[in-house]
């Protein structure tokens, strides 16, 4: 029906649109997840100092500096409307499909956020090699693979008992293809090498992640 | 013209049982009254009414138009207020309102959302947080967001409670209104909102202390 | 009954032709026996996954409670093995390439196996058991699914990046010698069964409990 799928494109929007309003008045996922990602460059920058000579180990620091920045707040989407009961009303206004779908545009926005701060910082501290527009695509192919993997596994998370307190566990074994197909190609792009086997694959995972999702989405919510 | 019916619904949570096994059907226009001991299930009934709990025995249809309605349809044509519906208190009560009406497509939110507040006599309260209202005042908002979208079927839960007179007098003429469209269910043990309603649904499930 | 007491002289009487009749390999000596033991248990880990996921798949179809219990039992048993496998396989390691863990492409498979089940067990206990533990574990299970053979491709890439020269398992299948193959066979056979036994066994339990947490709510 095509006006039933307008007007979950309309839900979709206005979810997004929700979200990043109240994002923005409260901040709290958002200043946690910079701090988060601050934090943790400093330590690893800290403890190894500058590795300009040893790209490998840059690219696998790189990686596991965003994977823990994400996660530390990634599942705060879904679990902000369980503490804050508003979840029964945004189901009463759209299918499970379209809150996943509007949650999944909003952790990719607020992913970008973090890795336009993080990133840079972590080029200038670090003394990484210059970013180029390979390594711009495998960021941008990890971040869907990623908030793709948050998003279903928060919104199961959020609905037990531990709440945030599991997700970091139960999402890696989704995330550890991410992060191994991400620091293979970032190694290659900052080596000379070729990374169009690793985007392919960062690419493949993101996209059956996303189509899985699509299918499951339908299940989370039925009491 | 919409209807609404059951045959032997019934939901346990986990071990524990939610609902008696229960049948009904109504159609529009009528306003119905669910009554029962605490713990007999009038809420989950609402909520499984509302299409928000999947019964675990039998099923509630929704019929528009003759026909058995899709999810979507369902979703819909149904309004609902209960006292653990909350709404995001970083957002304003206006906000939050065209955030529903947007989300479920409507063309004309901002006039739906002021005839909606206007009705429940919060028009004045719009471009405050959610955080700074009464609990009575988040009462006429749950009211207003039920009724916003012109629902086929009304579902209140216990509508009443931290309503001022003013507020009660309100409800009354909302009920009093929209059951002559619509099918108005309201959950309550109250009986001066049990009265509101023509037909009435007792469920006599075990509730407290009492042995099967 | 029957089907059990013919399981037990299955399984007992190929440990002993295993240890009588098969012999060594060459190169591997004594060890060449962990293939009867090691490889049976990461097939069942394998096959105990993709049961526990069809399962969970399923009851998203169905809402059966009983595709759940076996979704469950296949998980917890699987987990069993693959801890088996992972402790075998650790001292066949030692044993021939001097250290228990190598961070081999095959041992991160099993251990990105292990991390799988635990995950999906720790989320498990997390939600009260009904019908919302049973649809977000499936959940989890299915899109769990999708990860599992990805994994295949990605581990060689970044693993062999980091070891120049990857160790890789000298013997080949097909070069096998017709008796160890046959006590191979048999033993995968064996371990088949056991995994479907202890599977009925915990599906059975799995049923009472639910009859019984069901009684004891119906008389609160």
């Amino acid at each position: 029906m095509p006006t039933s799928g307008s007007s979950s494109a309309a839900a979709v929007w206005a979810i997004l649109r929700k979200e990043c309003v109240s994002e923005w008045r409260t901040r709290y996922g958002l200043n946690a997840a910079l701090l988060f990602a601050v934090t943790s460059l400093a330590g690893v920058s800290f403890a190894v100092g500058r590795l300009s000579d040893r790209v490998d180990v840059l690219a696998a620091l790189l990686w596991v500096v965003l994977l823990f920045a994400s996660l530390a707040s990634l599942s705060h989407a879904f679990v902000r409307e369980v503490e804050g009961h508003t979840l029964t009303m945004l189901r009463l206004v759209a299918s499970p499909t379209a809150i996943a779908l509007g949650k999944l545009l909003f952790n990719i926005v607020f992913l970008a956020v973090i890795e336009i701060v993080t990133v840079p910082l972590f080029v200038v501290l670090m003394g990484a090699p210059a970013i180029g527009g390979g390594f711009v695509l495998l960021l941008a192919l990890g971040s869907v693979a990623l908030a793709c993997a948050a998003t279903l596994v928060g919104a199961v998370i959020a609905q037990t008992r531990g709440r945030g307190a599991l997700f970091a566990g139960v999402s890696l074994p989704l995330l550890l293809p991410v992060l191994a197909a991400a620091v293979s190609g970032t190694r290659a792009q900052w080596m000379g090498g070729s990374i169009a086997p690793d985007a392919k694959l960062l690419g493949a995972y993101a996209a059956l992640l996303f189509a899985a999702s699509l299918l499951l989405y339908d299940h989370l919510w039925e009491d | 013209m919409t209807g609404l019916e059951a045959t032997n619904l019934a939901h346990r949570y986990g071990a524990r049982v939610g609902l008696e096994p229960v049948s009904f059907s109504f159609g529009a226009p009528t306003a119905i009254a669910v009554t029962g001991a605490n713990g007999s299930g009038k809420s989950t009934l609402l909520r499984i009414m509302a299409g928000l709990l999947r019964p675990s025995a039998g099923a509630c249809r929704l019929t528009v138009a003759g026909r058995a309605a899709s999810r979507e349809e369902h979703r819909a044509s149904v309004g609902f207020a209960s006292p653990d519906l909350a709404f995001y208190d970083e957002l304003t009560v206006a906000e939050n309102l065209t955030f529903a009406a947007n989300a479920r497509g409507d063309r004309d939110a901002a006039t739906s959302v002021r005839a909606a507040l206007d009705r429940v006599g919060l028009g004045s309260r719009a471009n405050d947080r959610v955080a700074a209202l009464s609990s009575g005042m988040k009462q006429r908002l749950r009211l207003a967001f039920a009724l916003m979208h012109a629902p086929g079927v009304l579902l209140l839960d216990e509508p009443s409670s931290h309503l001022d007179d003013d507020g009660r007098a309100a409800l009354a003429r909302i009920v009093a209104d929209e059951r002559q469209k619509r099918i108005v269910v309201i959950a309550t043990n109250d009986e001066t909102e049990g009265r509101l309603a023509d037909q009435r649904i007792e469920l006599r499930g075990r509730g407290l202390g009492h042995s099967a | 009954m029957i089907a059990r007491v013919l399981l037990l002289l299955w399984i007992g009487g190929w440990i002993v032709a295993g240890f009588l009749w098969a012999p060594l390999v060459p190169v591997l000596g004594e060890t060449t026996r962990v293939l009867y033991f090691h490889i049976p248990a990461a097939w069942v880990t394998v096959l105990a996954l993709g049961w526990s996921m069809l399962h969970s798949i399923l009851y998203l179809k169905r809402r059966d409670m009983d595709h759940d219990h076996q979704a469950a039992a296949a998980a917890e048993i699987g987990i069993l093995f693959c801890v088996a496998a992972t402790i075998s396989g650790s001292i066949w390691a030692k044993a021939m390439w001097g250290s228990y863990w190598n961070w081999d492409p095959r041992e991160t498979s099993i251990f990105f196996l292990l991390l799988t089940y635990a995950a999906y067990l720790a989320l498990r206990a997390a939600i009260d058991p009904g019908e919302r533990r049973a649809r977000l574990s499936a959940i989890y299970s299915a899109i769990a699914f999708v990860s599992v053979p990805f994994l295949i491709f990605v581990v060689p890439r970044i693993y062999f990046s980091l070891h120049p020269d990857p160790i890789i398992n000298p013997r080949g299948k097909l070069d096998m010698d017709p008796k160890i193959r046959t006590v191979f066979y048999a033993m995968l056979i064996g371990f088949t069964g056991l995994f479907f036994w202890i599977q009925s066994l915990r599906v059975r339990i799995a049923r009472l409990e639910q009859v019984r947490d069901t009684a004891a709510g119906g008389m609160l």
